[in-house]
Order: structure tokens, then sequence, then C-alpha cells
């Protein structure tokens, strides 16, 4: 009876896979990496190579991870926490470097001086077909004031775009690792019920600000609606009208980017707010990379649909097996599911057969896209706060 | 041949209460052309009505940004009306959508489904309001036609460049055929919102900028 009241030691589930495959797996993505920083590991400045040399490790020990373990969601979140927390602390060094402020004033607008995101992509488009006029005050080429510019972004984009498709979102955007920071940091779900409806937001925002950009000749979400100037670059407040657009920027960033995914645990600003996200949804249509449902493992416990950071799955949509539209790719359904049932599948090639080989295939494209962005900026960003400290 | 060259920038002026207000309609080419024709006619009376003022006061009517912005102020006001009742009358829209949907089960002898009805008021209000606001090529045909010697020149300039701008319309019928679905109208509907919401604060703080600085 007294062996009975002892509780068992809780086995740890075995490894997914054996450290020398694991090793063996990862051999490319470091390779990839090494390459990728190269150049930065040759160039003079000890900060710069301490920042490229923890850059390489820090991406290549995520991968090997995601090798040994199976999940995918848990060791991409600290990559993409870590770029979303970095990347405002080199911009704004960059910005101050450059002009001594966060602040953009309407001079270095009008000079071309305004970095370009591929935020604005969306709203450039129709201006462009109707009157072949970019309506963004950047440079179309790089300049030595400005590498971000316009074609440098655009290129960039399609590049990762058509190989990841949404998963854009989840892999190479600087902006949505803040939120999942804060949602990552609560224990319990504190708001439960949310809307389905409002998952339809981004398009609608979508389709505004896109008919509104061509109507004022302005990149409308940037001068507006963006949460994120709050913390990289805002129009100089001058009068009542910039005192307005900081006042929006700072509330929408306080509440979508901080609160509500706090409140939520789901990426909110990504999930119900962002129109490039939807724009973006698109180009799942043609990429080859989706999650699907195995229906025979499925048992509907609904784990999925509660892991999912942005509310790509609903009951329906696991009913027939796929996920919505609006899915990033993040991995959280499939790393969730106890069944096995939500797995990587490549288009084209039977459901939940040989799904760890969608999976790979998948993920080296990601990952070798994400060192190649998200690391550089990890590097730079590293290299800056190492700049501040007074060590030598 | 300024409608025509200017066309592109008419399309986009009018193209935040175009859109939406196309996507909450029914889907079908004949609805569509239907409503289009309203709205644009309404456009044309709105024009004829603007070139026949214009063409009274002479330039003093463009003369100053300040003068005019009373009434920009106002007609995007209205338009921000136009567009929030279009999208509370979503469900209507919803109503009309779902008996243009074939039904499942089609029973022998049943009378024939009845066609979506969709009203023309909204069409006319909105195509008139987007008639009357100012836009850049608006005003260069308006300096333009205040030089005319007779009020019959200034009408027939003013139609003839409404032609041209209605050209860049019909591409827009082609969402005629795009499937309505209770989501996408749903997005219709929020879309029209915040534009309404735009309207709204852009009318607003030129009304309210008008009334401190005169």
């Amino acid at each position: 009876m007294a062996s009975a009241a002892i509780p068992h030691p809780k086995r740890r589930p075995p490894p997914f896979r054996t450290v020398g495959r694991s090793v063996l797996l990862t051999l490319p993505i470091a390779l990839w990496a090494l390459l990728m920083f190269t150049p930065t590991l040759r160039s003079p400045g000890l900060n710069h190579h301490i920042g490229a040399a923890a850059a390489v490790l820090f991406m290549t020990l995520l991968f090997f991870l995601m090798m040994r373990t199976g999940k995918t969601y848990r060791w991409r979140r600290y990559f993409f926490v870590t770029l979303g927390f970095l990347f405002p602390v080199g911009f704004i060094a960059s910005l101050i470097h450059l002009r001594g402020s966060m602040s953009i004033s309407l001079e270095h607008m009008l000079g071309g001086d305004t970095p370009f995101c591929h935020m604005v992509i969306p709203m450039i488009l129709i201006p462009a077909a109707l009157t072949r006029t970019v309506i963004f005050p950047g440079s179309i080429l790089p300049t030595a004031t400005n590498p971000h510019s316009v074609a440098v972004m655009i290129g960039l984009w399609l590049a990762l775009t058509l190989v990841l498709g949404k998963a854009w979102c989840s892999y190479a955007c600087f902006f949505g690792g803040i939120e999942e920071g804060f949602a990552a940091l609560p224990k319990h779900i504190r708001i439960r019920k949310i809307d389905p409806r409002l998952r339809l937001v981004p398009w609608a925002l979508l389709i505004a600000v896109a008919v509104l950009s061509a109507a004022l000749f302005e990149p409308v979400y940037c001068m507006w609606l963006c949460p994120f100037k709050a913390v990289t670059e805002f129009p100089a407040v001058t009068g009542v009208k910039t005192a307005i657009q900081m006042g929006i920027f700072v509330a929408l960033f306080v509440g979508l980017v901080v609160v509500l995914p706090f409140l939520t645990k789901k990426r909110t600003q990504c999930g119900f707010f962002c129109p490039f996200g939807a724009f973006q949804s698109l180009f799942n249509k043609i990429n080859l990379f989706e999650i699907r449902f195995d229906r025979t493992k499925c048992a509907d416990c609904t784990l999925c649909q509660t892991a999912c950071p942005t509310m790509a799955l609903s009951a329906e949509s696991i009913r027939e097996g796929k996920t919505l539209l609006n899915c990033m790719k993040c991995g959280a359904c499939v790393d969730s599911c106890k069944k096995h049932a939500a797995v990587w599948h490549l288009k084209g090639t039977p459901v939940a057969v040989k799904p760890e080989r969608a999976r790979l295939l998948f993920l080296y494209g990601a990952w070798a896209l994400a060192t190649m962005l998200g690391g550089s900026i990890i590097a730079n960003s590293l290299a800056t706060i190492l700049g501040f400290l007074p060590i030598r | 041949m300024l409608g025509l060259a200017t066309g592109p920038v008419c399309i986009a002026s009018c193209g935040p209460v175009v859109l939406p207000w196309m996507l909450v309609q029914p889907r079908g080419v004949r609805v569509h052309a239907r409503q289009m024709t309203l709205f644009l006619g309404a456009r044309l009376a709105g024009y004829l009505l603007f070139a026949s003022l214009i063409w009274m006061a002479g330039a003093a009517i463009a003369r100053t940004w300040g003068e005019q912005s009373w009434m920009v102020g106002a007609v995007q006001l209205l338009l921000a009306c136009g567009l929030l009742i279009y999208a509370a009358g979503w469900p209507h829209a919803h109503c009309a959508v779902a008996r243009s949907e074939p039904p499942g089960l089609v029973q022998i002898g049943a009378a024939p489904a009845e066609p979506p009805q969709t009203r023309p008021t909204g069409a006319v209000a909105l195509g008139f309001l987007t008639g009357i606001n100012l836009c850049p090529p608006f005003l260069v045909a308006g300096v333009r036609v205040a030089q005319l010697p007779s009020l019959a020149n200034a009408l027939a300039f003013f139609a003839l460049f409404f032609l041209g701008t209605a050209v860049w319309f019909m591409p827009l019928l082609s969402l005629s055929v795009v499937r309505r679905t209770p989501s996408f109208l749903t997005v219709a509907r929020m879309a029209a919102v915040l534009l309404a919401c735009w309207y709204g604060f852009s009318g607003a703080s030129l009304l309210i900028e008008k009334a401190i600085y005169g």
C-alpha cells in the first residue's frame, strides 16, 4: 500500500532524434549561418565579431533543438521574441546615429531618407498600377544614408514570400516578436472568449488602407495606424495633426502589442489588425507548405485551437482537415497536438504520410531565410548594445 | 482627353467610396451593372451641377482652398454617413445575397426564386456626393470650365470629362463575379465603417480647422 502512495517518477519522453542525427541535420544551417556572417566576422570591430558569433551560435543551436526534440514552435519562439525585442534597439540606434532623433522631419522625408518597411507593399500597388508612382518618401535604390530602399525590401519580401507564404509573419517579420513575447509572459489566459469575426478585421483594414492610400497618395497605414511607429520611427510632432498621429501609434502599440497579447496569449496585432498579414495570407494559396489534420487521429480536443496564436483554426476547418487562410505556419498546433493529428504537409503529397519530411523541407527554407534576415538584425543589435556597454 | 488622362486619379479618389459599396452588393453582373449605371448617372448629375455653379460664379469659387474647405468637409461628412448607412444596412444586403444563391433542393412546380432586390437610393446618393466631392482632376476641369464662354459649353465640357473618367470605373464590374459569402460581406461592411471613420475624421477636421482659423 505504501508503495502505491509514492508517485512514480515521471518518465521523460525519449528525444525525437539522436544527437548524432540532429547534428547532421543541423550542419547545413550551421554552414549557412557561417556563410552569412563571414563578411561581418572579417570586418574590424570586436563588437560586431561578438554579435555575429552569437547570432551564428544562437540560430544553429535553436535549429539543433528543433531537430532533437521534434518541436518547432517552442524554439522558433525564442528566435522570434529575441528578434522582436532587439530590432528596435538596433533600428533606434542607427536612427540616432544618422539623425540624432527617432522622429523624422519633413526635410528628411522629402530627401528620401525614410527606411522602407514591408508593411507598405500592399499600399503602393494600386497607385503604382494606376499612376506609375511609388507613394513612399524613400529611395528606390539603396543610398549611403538609406540602405533599406524600396527595391531591396521588395526583393527580399518577394523571395521570402515565394518560399514561405504567410510563414513570413512567423519567421521573417521583425515586429511580431514583441507581442509574441508579451503573449508568452502569463501562465494563464485571462480573456478566453474572442469574437471570431475579429479575424476579418485585417482584411477590411487592407481594403481600407489600400484604397485610401491610392486616394490620398500617401501610405495611410504608416501615417496613421502603425503601432510599431511607437518603437521605431515617427513623424516629428510639430502640431495637432502629428500629435494625434503619435497618440494613435502609442495607443495601438500599448493596446494591441502589450496589453491584449498579455491578456489573451494571442498575437492580437498580427491576428486581428495587421493589413499586411491579410495580404500575405493570399500567398498561402500558392505556397507549397501547409498544416493539415489527420482526421483518423484527431480527438477534437481543441488543444490546437487554444494554442494557435492568431485563431487560424476553427471547428469547421479542423473537421475539413485544414487551417484557415491566415495560418502563419508557426507550428503551435502541431506541437500542442498529443495525438499527432496536426501535421506538416507538402501540397500534392498524401496527408500524414512522412510529415517529418515536409517539416524538414519547410524548416530548411524558413530557417535559412530567418538566419539571413533575422539573424543579421540580431547580430547588429547585439553589436549596438555592446557598443553602449562601458567594457573595452 | 482630360477625363481619360486623369481617370486613374479619379478612380483612386472615388475608390474609398465605390469599392466597399460594390463589395456589399449581391453577386451578379446585371445587379452590378444596374447599380453602377445609377451611381454614374448620379455622379454625372453632380458634375453638371458643379459645372453650372462654377460657370456662374466664375473662377472665384475655385480661387482659394479656404473657400472650398466648408463644402469639402460637409461632403466628406455626408459620405461618411452614406457609408455607415450601407454598413448598417448589411442585413438587408445579406438577405438579398441569400435569395440570389441557388437553393440546395429544387421543388418541381415551385415558384421561381425571387430576384435580388437592391435599393437605388444608396447608389444615387453616393454617386451624387462623389460627383460634387473635390478631387485634383475635378479642380483642373473646374478651372477650365470657368473660362468657357457659355453655360452650354461648360456643361458639354463636364459631360465629356465625365465620360472620359467613367471608362476607368468599368473594370470594377469584375467584382460582380466574386462569390459573396457571409465572411466576405462582413469584411466589406467593416471596410465601409473604417472608410466612413476616415471620411468623418477628415470632414470634421476640415470644418473645425475652418471654424478656428477662418
